[in-house]
Protein backbone atom coordinates (compact mmCIF):
# COMPACT_ATOMS: atom_id res chain seq x y z
CA UNK A 1 0.00 0.00 0.00
CA UNK A 2 1.65 3.09 -1.11
CA UNK A 3 1.59 6.47 1.40
CA UNK A 4 -1.01 8.07 -0.33
CA UNK A 5 -3.49 5.55 -0.40
CA UNK A 6 -2.93 4.89 3.40
CA UNK A 7 -3.71 8.77 4.59
CA UNK A 8 -6.90 8.08 2.14
CA UNK A 9 -7.83 5.21 4.05
CA UNK A 10 -7.20 6.92 7.97
CA UNK A 11 -8.86 10.54 6.26
CA UNK A 12 -11.91 8.40 5.38
CA UNK A 13 -11.84 6.37 8.69
CA UNK A 14 -11.63 9.28 10.58
CA UNK A 15 -15.24 10.51 8.50
CA UNK A 16 -16.90 6.79 8.69
CA UNK A 17 -16.22 6.07 12.41
CA UNK A 18 -17.89 9.03 13.80
CA UNK A 19 -20.83 9.35 11.68
CA UNK A 20 -21.24 5.42 12.36
CA UNK A 21 -21.29 6.29 15.64
CA UNK A 22 -23.77 9.04 14.95
CA UNK A 23 -26.52 6.54 13.00
CA UNK A 24 -26.31 4.03 15.93
CA UNK A 25 -26.78 6.80 18.40
CA UNK A 26 -29.61 8.27 16.14
CA UNK A 27 -31.41 5.25 15.76
CA UNK A 28 -31.05 4.27 19.14
CA UNK A 29 -33.56 7.56 19.85
CA UNK A 30 -35.11 6.54 17.14
CA UNK A 31 -36.65 2.92 18.75
CA UNK A 32 -36.91 4.30 21.94
CA UNK A 33 -39.27 7.01 20.27
CA UNK A 34 -41.13 4.96 18.14
CA UNK A 35 -41.37 2.23 20.92
CA UNK A 36 -44.21 3.84 22.93
CA UNK A 37 -46.23 4.44 19.65
CA UNK A 38 -45.86 0.64 18.78
CA UNK A 39 -46.90 -0.13 22.06
CA UNK A 40 -50.32 2.01 21.92
CA UNK A 41 -51.52 0.57 18.88
CA UNK A 42 -50.89 -3.20 18.48
CA UNK A 43 -51.88 -4.18 14.70
CA UNK A 44 -52.03 -6.71 11.79
CA UNK A 45 -51.96 -4.61 8.65
CA UNK A 46 -53.41 -7.44 6.10
CA UNK A 47 -55.70 -10.00 8.00
CA UNK A 48 -57.28 -11.62 4.80
CA UNK A 49 -54.92 -15.00 3.61
CA UNK A 50 -56.37 -15.27 0.83
CA UNK A 51 -55.51 -11.67 -0.49
CA UNK A 52 -52.03 -12.38 1.29
CA UNK A 53 -51.91 -15.21 -0.72
CA UNK A 54 -52.36 -13.36 -4.00
CA UNK A 55 -49.84 -10.72 -3.62
CA UNK A 56 -47.23 -13.54 -2.08
CA UNK A 57 -47.07 -14.32 -6.55
CA UNK A 58 -46.43 -17.86 -5.81
CA UNK A 59 -44.11 -17.55 -2.97
CA UNK A 60 -47.01 -18.01 -0.29
CA UNK A 61 -45.74 -21.01 1.16
CA UNK A 62 -42.58 -18.65 2.54
CA UNK A 63 -44.69 -15.98 3.65
CA UNK A 64 -46.97 -19.07 6.08
CA UNK A 65 -43.29 -19.72 7.39
CA UNK A 66 -43.22 -15.87 8.16
CA UNK A 67 -46.46 -15.66 9.90
CA UNK A 68 -46.44 -18.67 11.44
CA UNK A 69 -42.98 -17.45 12.72
CA UNK A 70 -44.50 -14.25 13.96
CA UNK A 71 -46.75 -16.03 15.59
CA UNK A 72 -45.11 -18.22 17.52
CA UNK A 73 -43.27 -14.78 18.65
CA UNK A 74 -46.54 -12.97 19.52
CA UNK A 75 -47.60 -15.79 21.68
CA UNK A 76 -43.65 -16.39 23.47
CA UNK A 77 -43.93 -13.06 24.07
CA UNK A 78 -46.91 -12.43 25.44
CA UNK A 79 -47.91 -15.90 27.23
CA UNK A 80 -47.99 -15.42 31.35
CA UNK A 81 -48.90 -11.94 31.56
CA UNK A 82 -52.24 -11.43 33.65
CA UNK A 83 -55.26 -9.39 31.62
CA UNK A 84 -53.05 -10.76 28.22
CA UNK A 85 -55.94 -11.11 25.61
CA UNK A 86 -54.03 -12.84 22.61
CA UNK A 87 -56.19 -10.75 20.70
CA UNK A 88 -53.75 -11.63 17.14
CA UNK A 89 -52.92 -14.57 17.64
CA UNK A 90 -56.29 -15.71 15.90
CA UNK A 91 -55.91 -13.48 13.29
CA UNK A 92 -52.23 -14.62 12.52
CA UNK A 93 -52.73 -18.54 12.54
CA UNK A 94 -55.93 -17.67 10.25
CA UNK A 95 -53.08 -15.55 7.48
CA UNK A 96 -50.79 -18.24 8.39
CA UNK A 97 -53.27 -21.29 7.60
CA UNK A 98 -54.93 -19.07 4.74
CA UNK A 99 -51.35 -19.04 2.87
CA UNK A 100 -50.39 -22.68 3.76
CA UNK A 101 -53.44 -24.66 4.38
CA UNK A 102 -50.66 -27.84 5.09
CA UNK A 103 -48.99 -26.63 7.72
CA UNK A 104 -49.36 -28.77 10.36
CA UNK A 105 -47.63 -27.74 13.19
CA UNK A 106 -49.59 -24.09 12.89
CA UNK A 107 -52.96 -26.46 13.37
CA UNK A 108 -51.49 -28.48 16.17
CA UNK A 109 -49.74 -25.49 18.31
CA UNK A 110 -51.81 -23.11 17.06
CA UNK A 111 -54.82 -24.83 18.56
CA UNK A 112 -53.08 -25.23 22.10
CA UNK A 113 -52.00 -21.64 21.81
CA UNK A 114 -55.29 -20.80 21.60
CA UNK A 115 -57.02 -23.04 23.73
CA UNK A 116 -55.21 -22.92 26.93
CA UNK A 117 -57.07 -20.63 29.87
CA UNK A 118 -55.53 -17.70 30.62
CA UNK A 119 -53.03 -16.47 31.28
CA UNK A 120 -51.15 -19.49 29.04
CA UNK A 121 -53.45 -18.94 26.31
CA UNK A 122 -56.18 -17.13 24.65
CA UNK A 123 -58.72 -19.50 26.02
CA UNK A 124 -60.56 -19.07 23.01
CA UNK A 125 -61.15 -23.09 22.44
CA UNK A 126 -63.88 -22.45 20.18
CA UNK A 127 -61.57 -20.74 17.81
CA UNK A 128 -59.00 -23.87 18.57
CA UNK A 129 -62.05 -25.78 17.19
CA UNK A 130 -62.66 -24.03 14.54
CA UNK A 131 -58.71 -24.05 13.33
CA UNK A 132 -58.40 -27.71 13.71
CA UNK A 133 -61.79 -28.27 11.98
CA UNK A 134 -59.93 -26.40 9.16
CA UNK A 135 -56.89 -28.16 8.90
CA UNK A 136 -58.81 -31.58 8.77
CA UNK A 137 -60.38 -30.29 5.49
CA UNK A 138 -57.08 -29.31 4.36
CA UNK A 139 -55.28 -32.60 5.33
CA UNK A 140 -58.13 -35.36 5.37
CA UNK A 141 -55.76 -38.13 5.46
CA UNK A 142 -54.17 -37.31 8.85
CA UNK A 143 -55.32 -38.96 12.09
CA UNK A 144 -53.60 -36.42 14.18
CA UNK A 145 -55.67 -33.52 13.62
CA UNK A 146 -58.68 -35.09 14.53
CA UNK A 147 -57.08 -36.80 17.60
CA UNK A 148 -56.18 -32.89 18.83
CA UNK A 149 -60.03 -32.70 17.50
CA UNK A 150 -61.49 -34.88 20.11
CA UNK A 151 -58.81 -33.63 22.68
CA UNK A 152 -60.28 -30.58 22.45
CA UNK A 153 -63.59 -31.23 22.75
CA UNK A 154 -62.82 -33.82 25.63
CA UNK A 155 -60.60 -31.95 27.95
CA UNK A 156 -61.76 -28.07 26.68
CA UNK A 157 -65.29 -28.25 25.99
CA UNK A 158 -66.24 -31.41 27.79
CA UNK A 159 -68.39 -32.21 24.52
CA UNK A 160 -68.07 -35.89 24.73
CA UNK A 161 -70.00 -37.50 22.34
CA UNK A 162 -67.98 -34.77 19.49
CA UNK A 163 -65.17 -35.75 21.14
CA UNK A 164 -65.94 -39.53 21.09
CA UNK A 165 -66.84 -38.94 16.83
CA UNK A 166 -63.50 -37.16 16.40
CA UNK A 167 -61.32 -40.31 17.98
CA UNK A 168 -63.12 -42.52 16.39
CA UNK A 169 -62.45 -40.49 13.08
CA UNK A 170 -59.03 -40.57 13.78
CA UNK A 171 -58.91 -44.21 14.02
CA UNK A 172 -60.36 -44.87 10.63
CA UNK A 173 -57.68 -42.70 9.10
CA UNK A 174 -54.72 -44.38 7.20
CA UNK A 175 -51.66 -44.91 10.50
CA UNK A 176 -54.53 -44.20 12.87
CA UNK A 177 -53.66 -46.50 16.18
CA UNK A 178 -55.88 -48.78 17.40
CA UNK A 179 -55.34 -45.88 20.90
CA UNK A 180 -57.74 -43.65 18.96
CA UNK A 181 -60.29 -46.20 18.51
CA UNK A 182 -59.88 -47.04 22.92
CA UNK A 183 -60.22 -43.28 23.06
CA UNK A 184 -63.30 -42.74 21.82
CA UNK A 185 -65.13 -45.87 23.56
CA UNK A 186 -63.44 -44.49 26.67
CA UNK A 187 -64.88 -40.58 26.27
CA UNK A 188 -68.52 -42.06 24.89
CA UNK A 189 -68.58 -44.28 28.03
CA UNK A 190 -67.70 -40.79 30.03
CA UNK A 191 -70.19 -39.38 28.12
CA UNK A 192 -72.96 -41.92 29.74
CA UNK A 193 -73.38 -42.82 26.03
CA UNK A 194 -73.24 -46.79 26.73
CA UNK A 195 -74.13 -48.29 23.75
CA UNK A 196 -71.49 -46.10 21.51
CA UNK A 197 -68.74 -47.33 24.09
CA UNK A 198 -70.11 -50.33 23.98
CA UNK A 199 -69.94 -50.35 19.72
CA UNK A 200 -66.48 -49.55 19.81
CA UNK A 201 -65.10 -51.82 21.99
CA UNK A 202 -66.83 -54.58 20.72
CA UNK A 203 -65.43 -53.92 17.20
CA UNK A 204 -62.37 -53.37 19.09
CA UNK A 205 -62.40 -57.07 20.48
CA UNK A 206 -63.72 -58.54 17.14
CA UNK A 207 -60.73 -57.01 15.00
CA UNK A 208 -58.02 -56.81 17.56
CA UNK A 209 -55.10 -59.40 16.73
CA UNK A 210 -53.09 -58.25 19.42
CA UNK A 211 -54.18 -60.65 22.33
CA UNK A 212 -53.40 -57.84 25.23
CA UNK A 213 -56.05 -55.41 22.94
CA UNK A 214 -58.00 -57.88 22.85
CA UNK A 215 -58.22 -58.53 26.71
CA UNK A 216 -58.27 -54.81 27.28
CA UNK A 217 -61.54 -54.51 25.02
CA UNK A 218 -62.96 -57.48 26.83
CA UNK A 219 -62.39 -55.71 30.21
CA UNK A 220 -63.88 -52.44 28.96
CA UNK A 221 -66.80 -54.35 27.79
CA UNK A 222 -67.54 -56.52 31.18
CA UNK A 223 -67.24 -52.71 32.97
CA UNK A 224 -69.72 -51.50 30.44
CA UNK A 225 -72.09 -54.19 31.20
CA UNK A 226 -71.52 -54.01 34.62
CA UNK A 227 -71.94 -50.08 34.91
CA UNK A 228 -75.44 -50.33 33.12
CA UNK A 229 -76.52 -53.28 35.60
CA UNK A 230 -75.19 -51.12 38.84
CA UNK A 231 -77.50 -48.44 37.59
CA UNK A 232 -80.09 -50.86 36.70
CA UNK A 233 -79.74 -51.82 40.17
CA UNK A 234 -79.85 -48.71 42.23
CA UNK A 235 -83.66 -48.27 41.10
CA UNK A 236 -84.48 -51.63 41.80
CA UNK A 237 -82.81 -50.72 45.30
CA UNK A 238 -85.03 -48.34 45.50
CA UNK A 239 -88.10 -49.41 44.84
CA UNK A 240 -87.20 -51.94 47.26
CA UNK A 241 -86.59 -49.80 50.16
CA UNK A 242 -90.07 -47.82 49.28
CA UNK A 243 -91.91 -51.21 49.52
CA UNK A 244 -90.28 -52.84 52.69
CA UNK A 245 -88.69 -49.91 54.38
CA UNK A 246 -84.79 -50.93 53.77
CA UNK A 247 -82.42 -51.20 51.51
CA UNK A 248 -81.44 -54.77 50.03
CA UNK A 249 -78.06 -56.43 50.94
CA UNK A 250 -78.27 -59.03 48.54
CA UNK A 251 -79.17 -59.38 45.31
CA UNK A 252 -80.91 -62.33 45.67
CA UNK A 253 -83.54 -59.97 48.45
CA UNK A 254 -84.22 -58.67 44.93
CA UNK A 255 -85.12 -61.56 43.15
CA UNK A 256 -87.17 -62.73 45.33
CA UNK A 257 -89.14 -59.35 45.89
CA UNK A 258 -90.27 -60.77 42.52
CA UNK A 259 -89.19 -57.89 40.08
CA UNK A 260 -86.16 -60.28 38.28
CA UNK A 261 -86.99 -63.32 36.82
CA UNK A 262 -82.94 -64.68 38.06
CA UNK A 263 -80.36 -63.28 40.57
CA UNK A 264 -78.20 -60.40 38.80
CA UNK A 265 -74.98 -61.61 38.41
CA UNK A 266 -72.11 -59.61 36.96
CA UNK A 267 -70.08 -60.24 33.35
CA UNK A 268 -67.94 -62.93 35.54
CA UNK A 269 -70.93 -64.64 36.83
CA UNK A 270 -70.45 -63.00 40.44
CA UNK A 271 -73.61 -61.98 42.00
CA UNK A 272 -74.29 -58.21 42.67
CA UNK A 273 -74.37 -57.04 46.62
CA UNK A 274 -75.76 -53.72 47.94
CA UNK A 275 -74.18 -51.05 50.21
CA UNK A 276 -75.59 -49.75 53.49
CA UNK A 277 -76.60 -46.52 51.67
CA UNK A 278 -78.57 -49.09 48.78
CA UNK A 279 -75.94 -48.62 46.06
CA UNK A 280 -75.36 -52.06 44.01
CA UNK A 281 -71.32 -52.54 43.75
CA UNK A 282 -69.76 -55.82 42.50
CA UNK A 283 -68.62 -58.72 44.51
CA UNK A 284 -65.37 -58.35 45.93
CA UNK A 285 -64.52 -61.69 44.52
CA UNK A 286 -65.57 -60.11 41.34
CA UNK A 287 -62.81 -60.61 38.38
CA UNK A 288 -64.43 -57.73 36.50
CA UNK A 289 -63.04 -54.21 36.84
CA UNK A 290 -64.43 -50.69 36.87
CA UNK A 291 -63.21 -48.29 35.01
CA UNK A 292 -61.88 -45.35 36.60
CA UNK A 293 -62.54 -41.64 35.41
CA UNK A 294 -59.14 -40.80 33.68
CA UNK A 295 -57.51 -37.52 34.09
CA UNK A 296 -57.65 -36.94 30.32
CA UNK A 297 -56.64 -38.72 27.37
CA UNK A 298 -53.21 -38.87 25.74
CA UNK A 299 -53.05 -36.65 22.54
CA UNK B 1 -26.89 -28.30 -38.27
CA UNK B 2 -25.53 -24.76 -37.42
CA UNK B 3 -22.57 -24.78 -34.53
CA UNK B 4 -23.31 -20.62 -33.92
CA UNK B 5 -25.79 -20.70 -32.07
CA UNK B 6 -23.63 -22.90 -29.37
CA UNK B 7 -20.76 -20.51 -29.71
CA UNK B 8 -22.89 -17.22 -29.43
CA UNK B 9 -24.11 -19.28 -25.93
CA UNK B 10 -21.00 -20.02 -24.37
CA UNK B 11 -19.69 -16.89 -25.08
CA UNK B 12 -22.82 -15.03 -22.98
CA UNK B 13 -22.18 -17.71 -20.09
CA UNK B 14 -18.10 -16.72 -20.48
CA UNK B 15 -19.14 -13.05 -20.56
CA UNK B 16 -21.71 -13.37 -17.80
CA UNK B 17 -18.97 -15.23 -15.45
CA UNK B 18 -16.88 -12.36 -16.31
CA UNK B 19 -19.42 -9.80 -15.11
CA UNK B 20 -19.34 -11.37 -11.62
CA UNK B 21 -23.19 -12.71 -12.27
CA UNK B 22 -22.34 -15.89 -9.99
CA UNK B 23 -21.51 -13.59 -7.09
CA UNK B 24 -25.19 -13.81 -5.93
CA UNK B 25 -24.03 -17.33 -4.80
CA UNK B 26 -22.44 -15.87 -1.95
CA UNK B 27 -25.80 -13.74 -0.52
CA UNK B 28 -27.90 -16.96 -1.26
CA UNK B 29 -24.96 -19.40 1.22
CA UNK B 30 -24.84 -16.56 3.92
CA UNK B 31 -28.98 -16.63 3.58
CA UNK B 32 -29.16 -20.40 3.87
CA UNK B 33 -26.44 -20.52 6.23
CA UNK B 34 -28.09 -17.93 8.67
CA UNK B 35 -31.44 -19.70 7.82
CA UNK B 36 -30.13 -23.08 9.55
CA UNK B 37 -28.54 -21.08 12.43
CA UNK B 38 -31.95 -18.95 13.23
CA UNK B 39 -34.56 -20.86 12.31
CA UNK B 40 -34.77 -22.92 15.11
CA UNK B 41 -34.13 -20.19 17.50
CA UNK B 42 -37.35 -18.11 16.30
CA UNK B 43 -39.91 -20.92 15.48
CA UNK B 44 -41.34 -24.23 16.16
CA UNK B 45 -41.40 -27.63 14.18
CA UNK B 46 -40.67 -25.77 10.65
CA UNK B 47 -36.90 -25.79 10.66
CA UNK B 48 -37.10 -28.27 7.64
CA UNK B 49 -40.15 -26.08 6.09
CA UNK B 50 -38.37 -23.02 6.25
CA UNK B 51 -34.86 -23.98 4.87
CA UNK B 52 -37.20 -25.92 1.55
CA UNK B 53 -39.14 -23.15 1.56
CA UNK B 54 -36.07 -19.96 1.84
CA UNK B 55 -34.14 -22.07 -0.33
CA UNK B 56 -36.24 -22.84 -3.26
CA UNK B 57 -37.62 -19.53 -3.28
CA UNK B 58 -34.26 -17.47 -3.14
CA UNK B 59 -33.64 -19.55 -6.29
CA UNK B 60 -36.55 -18.75 -8.02
CA UNK B 61 -36.11 -14.88 -7.22
CA UNK B 62 -32.89 -14.59 -7.26
CA UNK B 63 -33.30 -16.44 -11.39
CA UNK B 64 -35.76 -14.18 -12.12
CA UNK B 65 -34.10 -11.07 -11.40
CA UNK B 66 -30.74 -12.27 -13.38
CA UNK B 67 -32.90 -13.51 -16.05
CA UNK B 68 -34.99 -10.36 -16.50
CA UNK B 69 -32.03 -7.95 -15.94
CA UNK B 70 -29.48 -9.74 -18.13
CA UNK B 71 -31.85 -10.60 -20.40
CA UNK B 72 -33.59 -7.53 -21.17
CA UNK B 73 -29.29 -6.04 -21.91
CA UNK B 74 -28.42 -9.43 -23.74
CA UNK B 75 -29.22 -7.52 -27.25
CA UNK B 76 -29.00 -3.84 -26.04
CA UNK B 77 -25.44 -4.18 -25.05
CA UNK B 78 -24.35 -6.05 -28.10
CA UNK B 79 -26.09 -2.96 -29.92
CA UNK B 80 -24.47 -0.53 -27.57
CA UNK B 81 -20.80 -1.66 -27.87
CA UNK B 82 -21.51 -2.39 -31.61
CA UNK B 83 -20.15 -5.88 -31.14
CA UNK B 84 -23.38 -6.95 -32.97
CA UNK B 85 -22.41 -5.32 -36.15
CA UNK B 86 -18.69 -7.06 -36.27
CA UNK B 87 -20.69 -10.35 -35.36
CA UNK B 88 -23.62 -9.67 -37.99
CA UNK B 89 -20.92 -9.18 -40.51
CA UNK B 90 -20.16 -12.97 -40.38
CA UNK B 91 -22.27 -15.78 -42.11
CA UNK B 92 -24.21 -15.36 -38.44
CA UNK B 93 -27.75 -15.43 -38.59
CA UNK B 94 -30.00 -13.34 -36.55
CA UNK B 95 -31.96 -16.09 -35.12
CA UNK B 96 -28.85 -17.75 -34.40
CA UNK B 97 -27.64 -15.26 -32.69
CA UNK B 98 -30.46 -14.52 -30.71
CA UNK B 99 -30.71 -18.42 -29.92
CA UNK B 100 -27.43 -18.24 -28.78
CA UNK B 101 -27.71 -15.41 -26.44
CA UNK B 102 -31.12 -17.39 -24.98
CA UNK B 103 -29.15 -20.55 -24.64
CA UNK B 104 -26.07 -18.28 -23.17
CA UNK B 105 -28.36 -17.17 -20.56
CA UNK B 106 -30.43 -20.27 -19.60
CA UNK B 107 -26.90 -21.91 -18.97
CA UNK B 108 -25.74 -19.44 -17.10
CA UNK B 109 -28.54 -19.77 -15.05
CA UNK B 110 -28.69 -23.07 -14.92
CA UNK B 111 -24.69 -23.61 -13.56
CA UNK B 112 -26.44 -20.69 -10.79
CA UNK B 113 -29.25 -22.84 -9.78
CA UNK B 114 -27.56 -26.45 -9.69
CA UNK B 115 -24.83 -24.51 -7.28
CA UNK B 116 -27.63 -22.86 -5.06
CA UNK B 117 -29.50 -26.28 -5.13
CA UNK B 118 -26.16 -27.73 -3.93
CA UNK B 119 -26.42 -25.01 -1.21
CA UNK B 120 -30.00 -25.88 -0.71
CA UNK B 121 -28.95 -29.44 -0.09
CA UNK B 122 -26.51 -29.03 2.57
CA UNK B 123 -28.25 -26.64 4.46
CA UNK B 124 -31.38 -29.70 4.43
CA UNK B 125 -28.97 -31.97 5.72
CA UNK B 126 -27.34 -29.33 8.17
CA UNK B 127 -30.86 -28.92 9.95
CA UNK B 128 -31.82 -32.48 9.85
CA UNK B 129 -29.50 -34.66 9.48
CA UNK B 130 -30.66 -36.89 6.97
CA UNK B 131 -32.38 -36.63 3.67
CA UNK B 132 -35.90 -38.24 2.92
CA UNK B 133 -36.88 -40.52 -0.28
CA UNK B 134 -39.52 -37.37 -0.31
CA UNK B 135 -36.99 -34.46 -0.86
CA UNK B 136 -37.15 -35.92 -4.48
CA UNK B 137 -39.69 -33.32 -4.81
CA UNK B 138 -37.32 -30.55 -4.27
CA UNK B 139 -35.62 -31.41 -7.59
CA UNK B 140 -38.44 -31.37 -9.44
CA UNK B 141 -39.57 -28.12 -7.55
CA UNK B 142 -36.06 -26.63 -8.56
CA UNK B 143 -36.21 -28.08 -12.41
CA UNK B 144 -39.82 -26.52 -12.89
CA UNK B 145 -37.87 -23.14 -11.97
CA UNK B 146 -35.68 -23.86 -14.30
CA UNK B 147 -38.59 -23.58 -16.57
CA UNK B 148 -39.90 -20.31 -15.48
CA UNK B 149 -36.51 -18.73 -15.57
CA UNK B 150 -36.20 -20.51 -19.57
CA UNK B 151 -39.56 -18.87 -20.21
CA UNK B 152 -39.01 -15.55 -18.61
CA UNK B 153 -35.41 -15.30 -20.14
CA UNK B 154 -37.15 -15.51 -23.81
CA UNK B 155 -39.74 -13.05 -23.22
CA UNK B 156 -36.69 -10.58 -21.74
CA UNK B 157 -34.89 -11.37 -24.83
CA UNK B 158 -38.07 -10.98 -27.00
CA UNK B 159 -38.64 -7.46 -25.30
CA UNK B 160 -35.13 -5.88 -26.05
CA UNK B 161 -34.91 -6.84 -29.42
CA UNK B 162 -37.52 -3.60 -30.08
CA UNK B 163 -37.12 -1.67 -26.63
CA UNK B 164 -34.89 -0.33 -24.55
CA UNK B 165 -33.76 -2.24 -21.40
CA UNK B 166 -35.80 0.17 -18.34
CA UNK B 167 -38.99 -0.51 -20.83
CA UNK B 168 -38.15 -4.03 -21.29
CA UNK B 169 -37.59 -4.80 -17.72
CA UNK B 170 -41.27 -3.30 -16.74
CA UNK B 171 -42.24 -5.34 -20.12
CA UNK B 172 -41.13 -8.41 -18.83
CA UNK B 173 -42.13 -7.98 -14.60
CA UNK B 174 -45.74 -6.65 -15.75
CA UNK B 175 -45.93 -10.09 -18.13
CA UNK B 176 -44.40 -12.39 -15.39
CA UNK B 177 -47.07 -10.81 -12.37
CA UNK B 178 -49.94 -10.77 -15.46
CA UNK B 179 -48.92 -14.83 -15.91
CA UNK B 180 -49.20 -15.80 -12.00
CA UNK B 181 -52.65 -13.95 -12.15
CA UNK B 182 -53.57 -15.53 -15.30
CA UNK B 183 -56.19 -17.93 -13.71
CA UNK B 184 -58.21 -14.97 -11.64
CA UNK B 185 -58.14 -13.24 -15.26
CA UNK B 186 -59.96 -16.50 -16.71
CA UNK B 187 -61.92 -16.83 -13.26
CA UNK B 188 -63.03 -12.90 -13.32
CA UNK B 189 -64.52 -13.29 -16.94
CA UNK B 190 -66.32 -16.63 -15.86
CA UNK B 191 -67.85 -14.13 -12.54
CA UNK B 192 -69.57 -11.70 -15.66
CA UNK B 193 -72.91 -13.38 -17.75
CA UNK B 194 -71.26 -11.93 -20.71
CA UNK B 195 -69.99 -14.13 -23.37
CA UNK B 196 -68.06 -11.79 -25.20
CA UNK B 197 -66.35 -11.05 -21.76
CA UNK B 198 -66.03 -14.77 -20.90
CA UNK B 199 -64.42 -15.50 -24.19
CA UNK B 200 -61.62 -12.49 -23.87
CA UNK B 201 -60.71 -13.31 -20.73
CA UNK B 202 -60.42 -16.85 -21.63
CA UNK B 203 -58.30 -16.00 -24.57
CA UNK B 204 -56.18 -13.75 -22.49
CA UNK B 205 -55.76 -16.61 -20.00
CA UNK B 206 -54.68 -18.90 -23.02
CA UNK B 207 -52.31 -16.39 -24.09
CA UNK B 208 -50.97 -14.85 -20.95
CA UNK B 209 -47.33 -17.48 -20.30
CA UNK B 210 -49.14 -19.40 -17.07
CA UNK B 211 -46.27 -19.03 -14.60
CA UNK B 212 -48.25 -20.50 -11.72
CA UNK B 213 -47.76 -24.24 -13.57
CA UNK B 214 -44.23 -24.08 -12.59
CA UNK B 215 -45.05 -23.57 -8.76
CA UNK B 216 -44.07 -26.32 -6.62
CA UNK B 217 -42.53 -25.39 -4.08
CA UNK B 218 -45.27 -25.83 -1.09
CA UNK B 219 -45.15 -29.27 -2.55
CA UNK B 220 -42.03 -29.84 -2.34
CA UNK B 221 -41.50 -28.38 1.14
CA UNK B 222 -44.61 -31.17 2.54
CA UNK B 223 -43.16 -33.61 0.48
CA UNK B 224 -46.07 -34.51 -2.04
CA UNK B 225 -44.72 -36.20 -4.91
CA UNK B 226 -45.32 -34.71 -7.99
CA UNK B 227 -47.11 -36.08 -10.88
CA UNK B 228 -44.64 -37.54 -13.72
CA UNK B 229 -47.57 -36.63 -16.12
CA UNK B 230 -47.01 -33.09 -14.39
CA UNK B 231 -43.28 -32.68 -15.46
CA UNK B 232 -43.67 -33.66 -19.22
CA UNK B 233 -46.64 -31.81 -19.51
CA UNK B 234 -45.09 -28.49 -18.07
CA UNK B 235 -41.55 -29.11 -19.95
CA UNK B 236 -43.61 -29.55 -23.25
CA UNK B 237 -46.11 -26.09 -22.01
CA UNK B 238 -42.68 -24.32 -21.41
CA UNK B 239 -40.33 -25.26 -24.77
CA UNK B 240 -43.55 -24.51 -26.93
CA UNK B 241 -44.10 -21.15 -25.38
CA UNK B 242 -40.09 -20.46 -25.77
CA UNK B 243 -40.22 -21.61 -29.04
CA UNK B 244 -43.08 -19.42 -29.82
CA UNK B 245 -41.73 -16.42 -27.84
CA UNK B 246 -38.43 -16.69 -29.76
CA UNK B 247 -39.62 -17.17 -33.13
CA UNK B 248 -41.80 -14.11 -32.65
CA UNK B 249 -38.57 -12.53 -31.33
CA UNK B 250 -36.22 -13.63 -34.40
CA UNK B 251 -39.01 -12.21 -36.62
CA UNK B 252 -39.21 -8.79 -34.52
CA UNK B 253 -35.09 -8.92 -34.89
CA UNK B 254 -34.68 -9.96 -38.47
CA UNK B 255 -37.12 -7.16 -39.19
CA UNK B 256 -35.21 -4.36 -37.83
CA UNK B 257 -33.04 -1.86 -38.77
CA UNK B 258 -29.88 -1.61 -37.20
CA UNK B 259 -27.93 1.14 -39.12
Amino acid sequence: MTGRSHSRSLRFALVAIPLFLAIVLLQTRIDAETRTIAQQKEELLLRSGPLLKKLSLGYDSLLADIYWTRAVQYYGSRVGNVGEKFELLWPLLDVTTSLDPKLMVAYRFGAIFLSEPAPMGADRADLAVELVKRGVSANPDDWRLESDLGFLYYWHLKKYPEAAAAYLEASKKKDGPVLMKMMAAEVAAKGNSFSASRAIWTEIFQTAQDPSTKKNALQHLQSLQAQQDLLALDKYSEDYRKRTGRYPTTAREIYESGVLSGIPVDPAGIPYIFGPDGKAQLDPKSSVVLDKPSNGPPR
Amino acid sequence: MSTIPGVVAINTFREAVRDRVLYNLIFFALMMIGASILVGEISIGISRLVIINLGLSAISIFGLVMAIFIGVGLVHKEIEKRTLYTLLSKPVKRWEFLVGKFGGLLLTLTVNTALMTIGLGAALYYVSRSFLRTDASILVAVYFILLELGLVTALALFFSCFSSPMLSTLFTLGLYVAGIFSTDIRDIGMLTRSPATQAAARAIYYLLPNFHNFNAITAAAHGESIPVSLIWQNTAYAASYVVLVLAAASAVFSGRDLK
